[in-house]
Formats: C-alpha cells, sequence, structure tokens
C-alpha cells in the first residue's frame, strides 16, 4: 500500500530525480560511524524544536506567570515533566554533539578548502546555539535562572565602549524584569529558530555542493565512495536512538527541579550556570582586578575570532593529523585547558553542601525553634527582631554570638529576646549558621 | 548515479533499511505518547467541585427569588484566583430550597426576578421563566437549570455547575 501510494505521488511529481540527489549521494571512503555527529546535532535540534514547540503550550513568559506556568508543566500536565527534561536534557546534549562534531571536523582537518564556508556557517550555528542556552536559562523564572542570567548579562557589560549600551537592550532598560524575560522569550522561540533554520539549510546546502570531506588518509579515500544510503543513514539511525535512549534515561532518572521563584532582592542566592559555561565561570575566578574584562570578553572574542579564521589561519592543504603536529597541539591544549576548568569548578560546586554538617543543623535549629516567628532571613519571617539575612556583618564575632545565645541581654542591652534552653553543641550549630549571614 | 563501490547490495541492504526504519519508528513512538498526552489531558481532566456555602435559610424570604453571590476558588489551569458567582435561590412554604444557575438555558445570558410580573425574563432574547423555573414564553428549549444544593446546620451549600446551552436537555460542561 505505501508504494503504490509512493508511485501515484511519484507519477506527478517525478520524485525519483530527488530520491536520488537525496540519499545517493556519495560518501568518499564509504559510510564511517565517525560521521554521525553532525547528523546527531540535527536530531538533538529536532528534538529541541519539538519539545520546546509543546513547552510553549502552557508556558508564559511574564514575570507573574512564567514560574507557575513551568511548575503547572512540571507538576500537573501529564508527561509535562519528561518533556521538560528532554528539552533540559536535549539542550545539554546538543552542546556534546557539536563539540564532538567540530572536533571530529577539525582533527581531520575537513575545514580546508573547498570547505571553508561550512566551517565558518558551522562557527556561526555553534553561537547561535550558545545564544539558545542563554536565552532559555532565563525562562523558568527562578531563582537560579534570574542571578545567573544577571551575571551572564553583567559580562557583556565588561566589553569596552559599547558594553554598557548592549547591556540596556539585553536588559530592555535598567533592571533585570519583565520586559527582559519577554524578549529572551521573543529569541529563544522566533529570532534564533529563524536565524539558526537558515544557518543550517546553508550548511547542508555547502555539504552537498562541495561533497564530504572523507577520510585523511588519501589510500582510503582512492578505495572508492559508497553511497549514503543505507549504511550511513543506518549508522545515523543507530546514533539517534542511542542519543535519545540517553536523553530520555536523563529525562527520567534526574530531576531538574526548579528553584524558588526568581526573588530580585535575594542577594544571597548563588547562582550556577549550565556546565557548558562552567570552565568560563571558573576562569573568571583567575582573572583578578584589571585583569577581568580579558577573561570576560576578550578572550571568548578571541577565541571565537580564531575560530571563523581558522579555514585562513592554517593553509596547508595537509589533511592528516600526524602531518599537523601544530594545529592537533593547539586543539589538544585548548580540549586540555577547558577540562581542567570544567573539572576544577565541578569540584568546587559539589565541595560546597559536604563543607560544615554543623551549618545544616544550625538551619534545623532555626526552623525548630521557630526564629522566624520574630527574626527575618532573606525575606522570610516577621520583621519584629533584628532582620538576621547580613548579621555577620554587623556580628562578625563568633563569641559575641555564643554569648548572645547564652544571654542575649548580656551582650546586647535590653533585648527582649528568651534564653532559649539551647546545649553547647546547639550553640555553635547555630552561631556557624548566624557568621554564613552576610553579604560578601 | 552510479553505484559506488562498497554500497550494500542483497540482504545486507535490507538489514540496513529495516534497522533504519525499526529505530526511528521507536524513536516516533516515544516520543508521540507523552506529546498526545500532554496535548491533550487538559482535555479529560473533570472540574472537580466543593459544597459552598450562600447564607443562613432561616434569611431566605418565602417564595421571593433571591440573588445570593458567593466567593469561589477556581482553577483555571495554572491560574487559581477568586471569583464571584451568583444564584437565585427559592424557598418554598414548606421550607425546601430550590437554587438556580444564574445562566439562561437558551444562550447563556443572565436573567432577572422581575417582581412585579412574579417571572424570571431573560433581557437578551425574552425567554420567560415561572418561579418554578418552567418556560412561559420565548425561545428558551429547556426550563432554568438547578444546582445540587443542600441545608446543613442551618447553611444553605450549593455546588457549582454550568450546563450547555441551547438543548432540551441539562447536559453538565
Amino acid at each position: 500500500m505505501p508504494s503504490r501510494l509512493y508511485q501515484w505521488v511519484d507519477q506527478r511529481l517525478r520524485l525519483k530525480p530527488l530520491e536520488q540527489t537525496l540519499l545517493n549521494e556519495p560518501i568518499p571512503g564509504g559510510a564511517s560511524w565517525n560521521y554521525v555527529f553532525g547528523s546527531a546535532t540535527l536530531f538533538l535540534f529536532g528534538l529541541q524544536a519539538l519539545t520546546g514547540m509543546f513547552l510553549m503550550l502552557y508556558y508564559v513568559p511574564a514575570t507573574d506567570h512564567a514560574y507557575d506556568t513551568v511548575q503547572y508543566i512540571q507538576q500537573e500536565v501529564w508527561g509535562g515533566w519528561f518533556i521538560r527534561g528532554l528539552h533540559h536534557w536535549g539542550a545539554s546534549g546538543i552542546m556534546v554533539a557539536i563539540g564532538l562534531h567540530m572536533l571530529q571536523v577539525f582533527f581531520d582537518g575537513a575545514y580546508k578548502p573547498p570547505r571553508e564556508m561550512m566551517w565558518i556557517i558551522g562557527v556561526m550555528l555553534l553561537a547561535l546555539m550558545l545564544g539558545f542556552g542563554f536565552t532559555g536559562y532565563l525562562l523558568p523564572w527562578d531563582q537560579n535562572a534570574y542571578w545567573a542570567t544577571q551575571v551572564g548579562i553583567n559580562m557583556v557589560g565588561a566589553v569596552p565602549l559599547i558594553g554598557d549600551f548592549i547591556v540596556r537592550v539585553l536588559r530592555a532598560g535598567e533592571t533585570l524584569g519583565a520586559l527582559t524575560l519577554s524578549r529572551f522569550f521573543a529569541i529563544h522561540v522566533a529570532f534564533l529558530p529563524a536565524a539558526i533554520v537558515m544557518g543550517i539549510m546553508l550548511h547542508l546546502f555547502i555539504l552537498r555542493r562541495v561533497g564530504p570531506a572523507g577520510p585523511h588518509d588519501e589510500r582510503r579515500a582512492q578505495q572508492g565512495s559508497e553511497t549514503f544510503y543505507p549504511r550511513q543513514v543506518y549508522m545515523d539511525a543507530v546514533v539517534m536512538f542511542g542519543v535519545f535512549l540517553v536523553i530520555s534515561t536523563l529525562a527520567v532518572l534526574v530531576e531538574f527541579p526548579l528553584a524558588d521563584k526568581a526573588d530580585p532582592s535575594d542577594h544571597s542566592f548563588v547562582p550556577v550556570p549550565e556546565w557548558y559555561f562552567l570552565f568560563h565561570y571558573q576562569l573568571l575566578k583567575y582573572a583578578p582586578g584589571a585583569l577581568g574584562p580579558i577573561a570576560t570578553w576578550l578572550l571568548p572574542a578571541l577565541f571565537f575570532t580564531g575560530l571563523l579564521l581558522l579555514p585562513f589561519i592554517d593553509r596547508s592543504p595537509e589533511r592528516h593529523p600526524s602531518s599537523r603536529p601544530v594545529m592537533v597541539t593547539a586543539g589538544l591544549g585548548f580540549l586540555v585547558i577547558v577540562f581542567t576548568l570544567l573539572g576544577i569548578s565541578l569540584q568546587h560546586l559539589y565541595a560546597v553542601p559536604k563543607q560544615d554538617p554543623s551549618l545544616a543543623r544550625g538551619i534545623a535549629l532555626v526552623e525548630q525553634f521557630k526564629c522566624r516567628t520574630c527574626h527575618r532571613i532573606h525575606g522570610d519571617g516577621a520583621n519584629i527582631a533584628p532582620d538576621l539575612s547580613y548579621v555577620a556583618d554587623r556580628r562578625p564575632d563568633r563569641n559575641w554570638h555564643i554569648q548572645h545565645f547564652k544571654d542575649p541581654a548580656s551582650v546586647s542591652p535590653g533585648s527582649f529576646m528568651p534564653k532559649f534552653p539551647l546545649n553547647d553543641q546547639q550553640i555553635n550549630d547555630l552561631t556557624t549558621y548566624m557568621l554564613t549571614l552576610k553579604s560578601g | 548515479m552510479e553505484e559506488g563501490l562498497s554500497t550494500p547490495v542483497g540482504t545486507r541492504r535490507s538489514f540496513f533499511v529495516k534497522t533504519t526504519m525499526v529505530l526511528s519508528s521507536l524513536i516516533g513512538i516515544s516520543l508521540a505518547i507523552p506529546f498526545i498526552g500532554y496535548v491533550i489531558s487538559p482535555a479529560l481532566r473533570r472540574r472537580t467541585q466543593d459544597w459552598v456555602a450562600l447564607g443562613k435559610v432561616d434569611q431566605l424570604p418565602i417564595d421571593e427569588p433571591q440573588a445570593l453571590d458567593y466567593l469561589m476558588t477556581v482553577k483555571d489551569g495554572w491560574q487559581k484566583s477568586q471569583i464571584s458567582k451568583g444564584t437565585w435561590a427559592v424557598k418554598h412554604a414548606d421550607g425546601q430550597v430550590t437554587v438556580y444557575s444564574p445562566i439562561c438555558p437558551h444562550l447563556g445570558c443572565g436573567y432577572r426576578w422581575d417582581r412585579q410580573d412574579r417571572l424570571f425574563k431573560c433581557p437578551c432574547h425574552g425567554s420567560v421563566y415561572d418561579i418554578n423555573g418552567a418556560v412561559q414564553a420565548g425561545p428558551a428549549p429547556r426550563p432554568l437549570d438547578t444546582l445540587p444544593s443542600k441545608v446543613e446546620n442551618g447553611e444553605l451549600y450549593v455546588m457549582y455547575q454550568e450546563f450547555k446551552s441551547g438543548l432540551s436537555k441539562k447536559v453538565e460542561l
């Protein structure tokens, strides 16, 4: 039945020549597992587009509703948590796929003539994809979204002369707010998709005009070629299926909870960027003072310029990695730096919660003794006794707190805070917590 | 186009073709199921309704319909809002209370109680009902819609419902 339908359509539209062009593209040296990364990236992009469209059924890009709608998707819509999980992990997957795709092209020397334009468009696609990651991160409007975007936008401000202006344009004003959210949303779901679809089409158009690069090994390339269909298509399908399995397993097993709703007044929140921005996040820590702008924008700008110009910097026609020691060393060096920074950053991130069990006990004691009945801590609690949000700024002395918990009036004359029945360990734990409450 | 040297043929070729089709179908199905459920689930969800207090039965005059409003929390998708709903309550001589939906069963306008004529009148298309909800005139296809109600400890409770308009039978939305 499908074949009869196909014949019927074919008689009218003459699909055979089109089929020939699409499927019988010759691949020099034959199909290979090395060539699957581009298809994997394209597949993940399709998955992002699809899941994104479905998320838009319920999402509302306004500061008073965005968080609630994402929570609604996550908790109440059937399958919503899964579709959001696919979109979240798909975004990470696409970065991995692009990374592998670029490494394969780089080490295989496939960016060399006549494929320079394909490489340049590819670098632009990478930039657009990072744009997707940055704009999409704000949309759930939780604490992490708000503060990570705040940091990201401020980094643009380090660009001399025009930085301040760009920051205002990105935010649509003085502060990150309703207008920022709606423009990030529009960029994420309309402008970037339009741009990237054109870029992808151009990328593929160039691929079909110049043909795939094939192996860097001359002898293998000379053995002849194989058509794209069916073996390369099969390899692509196997990899896409594997990628889909990984992404959906992550979506099912690793929950991606929302943080609290964005609170612009809570400066105590420490945002963490997505892992693919982490190496840069770590790099910023090594650039104190005047060196700061170098890390925030000069290095990234140089990196992207270098990538764009790569086919013109590396002009030798030689493709085999062993004949290109400088480029290969540069590439490996870059990888070592990125992964070292990423490793250090991850180590720091996961070390924080393990640091001090005393702190966790102190936080629990604040709940147990209902300190918030009188004190406010970061916007939560009554305003009867002093706000403790930044108490360590005023009272950095450990002994003062210990004495104060034992007998409040002894160090703070006139205090109406009762003497709570606390043992020494409890006083110590509470003091540990109090000393973390500072603005720095 | 001439086939390349190593392009697979025969059973080997059909293995690649079939595997490709099976794998892509698997991806398609595992996406289609959550996508379909995600889209249609709000359509399948029934509204759950609670009893809402309208007021003391004692305070209702006999055979004189009263417009009773109440506040209820409505979940509209991800939004929760307090909205005011109206009803028409009639206490009969035997103490029984009938509560009518305030929406005309004809096309959904709000009707009023005319004290002089002792009739419910809908201003939109001229439907007229008596105190028992029966149609007296106009295009209305059915009597006024009654809402489930009960009296507990002298307090009148009602359960809010809406019905499809224009039908000769009462069908809940």
